[in-house]
């Protein structure tokens, strides 16, 4: 029994309703998600996330240790957007300090953050319809995954923890296999995605399962402060990438993709777009790839941003991934606060969540597609 | 929906410089005064990006909370600090739960990492620390490296 439970929890309960815990081991939650749930039937009266289980404590590490140490543990947060996370970690440094990225690496970087990103998505794709049933499209989804961390593991040496951001750059400049490997997968998954699209979208289970099922509204959105796919899917096409440009970003030409209906379904269809949208930003960067070098001539070893505040965001697979810094102009990191989108994702959930079936909870989660370390941190 | 109107709350604003600092405006906030201030932001539009505090007693005597402000559509964003008592338990500031429900969370996790406590809170409990710990992970004087003995001083 939970020694603290939230005061919604302690009402009297009559006779027809009971507590059921879903999850921290449950193999339908994500990661060690545990939902407190209580019901009526299969109807969720209210629903209490209880998070924590992974929690590592990356921002006390953080005070702990310099600026540059704090480098590999930014790859870790979110396990799934490690190379996003990572080179965010690596330009929010970078401006406070007034550090040059060579534009070589600029484009590097892009190109190695939106594979990332069509990573990401894939085994959400692959995850989500294994959620409601759906076993077939896991293995084509993480066939075509496959490609992508070998294509990383090559340039990196990391099939998921990247680490691959230097202050001014990246580790390693990326060679013609590299690129050939890329420009592949490019095609493969451009052949790929309209099976994606056509093994399930028209699946009658599937569409009921998803339509008109979890619909968050704007002003849900709003409150909680949800951003990525999931506001865009409510119609809101808000993209730190546009927003606020940064690495470059605004010399490409791609679109937001957005819905309406802000259900299950939209937000299958803006991902399953996204992927795209990825795609050719890849491509756009492949082909304008300047020259030059790829990391400062000189290693920095020591590093020590000026004093102040400073907070800077980027776009990850799951949305807007702010970091709030605090500088005493020393090496050591005074603050680092880790904004994630999952932990606004999730915190809505209380409120998504109640009125559904216990059978839409697992839709819902997986398709606003939540990742626990980094609600946890 | 109106526009952005600060003035009557007896805020020490500043405009900062977005392209090395990441925000646009700074507002140094007295407590009492938070309430109103999240209002005003949320008659014009804005949500509720961020909450934080950071353990300032030993440079500023003062647990500092820090809210960050922003919009969707177009590109401008407030930071907002407000300075509490220095002592831990003690520091107290008024819940946003009401007017901004990601607040619930967020301050929460002030109150688990950081102790200070949000009156008004509907419920707050710890969030990702065990329920039965007695310390606030983030405080500067709870479990520094810098106090262990250094084993690799002897290799130097």
């Amino acid at each position: 029994m939970n020694p603290h439970p939230a005061p919604a929890l302690e009402r009297a309960h009559d006779d027809e309703t009971y507590y059921l815990n879903m999850g921290p081991q449950h193999p339908s939650m994500h990661g060690v998600l545990r939902l407190l749930l209580r019901l009526r039937g299969e109807l969720i009266l209210e629903c209490d996330p209880v998070i924590g289980y992974a929690h590592r404590a990356h921002e006390k590490m953080a005070e702990n240790r310099s600026w540059i140490q704090f480098l590999p543990n930014t790859s870790r947060i979110d396990y799934l957007s490690g190379m996003i996370y990572n080179l965010g970690y690596c330009q929010a440094v970078e401006k406070m300090a007034s550090i040059e990225v060579p534009v070589r690496a600029q484009a590097i970087r892009v190109i190695v953050s939106e594979l990332n990103r069509i990573q990401s998505h894939l085994l959400w794709f692959g995850t989500f319809l294994l959620d409601i049933g759906g076993i077939t499209p896991f293995l084509y989804c993480f066939d075509d995954r496959e490609k992508i961390l070998s294509i990383l593991e090559r340039v990196t040496g990391s099939r998921l923890t990247y680490s691959y951001g230097r202050f001014g750059g990246v580790s390693q400049d990326i060679d013609d296999v590299f690129i050939e490997q890329t420009r592949s997968f490019l095609t493969r998954m451009r052949k790929q995605a309209p099976m994606y699209h056509q093994l399930v979208h028209e699946n009658v289970i599937f569409r009921k399962r998803c339509e008109g099922v979890g619909v968050i509204s704007r002003e849900v959105a709003h409150d909680y402060g949800i951003t990525g796919p999931t506001l865009r899917a409510i119609g809101v096409d808000y993209d730190v990438r546009r927003a606020e440009p940064y690495s470059g970003y605004e010399q490409y030409d791609f679109e937001i993709p957005t819905r309406t209906g802000g259900d299950c379904l939209a937000r299958f269809e803006v991902r399953i777009e996204e992927m795209e949208q990825s795609c050719r930003i890849i491509e756009q960067a492949l082909d304008a790839l300047p020259d030059g070098p790829v990391k400062p001539a000189k290693f920095i070893k020591k590093l020590k941003p000026p004093a102040g505040e400073f907070y800077f965001a980027v776009e990850s697979a799951r949305g807007h991934f702010g970091m709030h810094m605090v500088s005493d102009g020393g090496d050591v990191p005074s603050k680092i606060k880790l904004r994630t989108p999952s932990f606004s994702l999730l915190s809505s959930m209380s409120e998504v969540l109640e009125g559904t079936m216990v059978a839409d909870t697992i839709a819902i989660l997986g398709s606003v597609d939540v990742v626990l370390p980094e609600i946890d941190r | 929906m109106s526009s952005l109107d600060l003035s009557n709350l007896e805020l020490g604003s500043e405009e900062a410089e977005y392209s090395s600092v990441g925000f646009h405006y700074i507002h140094r906030a007295q407590a009492g005064r938070i309430v109103a201030v999240a209002e005003a932001f949320r008659e014009a539009g804005y949500h509720l990006e961020m909450l934080t505090a950071e353990d300032r007693r030993t440079d500023l005597e003062a647990m500092r909370l820090v809210y960050t402000f922003s919009r969707l559509d177009q590109l401008d964003r407030h930071m907002v600090t407000v300075d509490l008592a220095p002592e831990i338990p003690g520091a107290q500031a008024p819940s946003l739960a009401g007017i901004y429900p990601a607040a619930n969370w967020y301050e929460r996790e002030v109150f688990d990492m950081y102790g200070i406590r949000f009156d008004g809170h509907p419920d707050l409990r710890r969030i990702l620390l065990p329920d039965d710990v007695e310390f606030h992970a983030l405080l500067k004087d709870f479990g520094r490296i810098e106090d262990a003995p250094d084993e690799g001083a002897a290799n130097k």
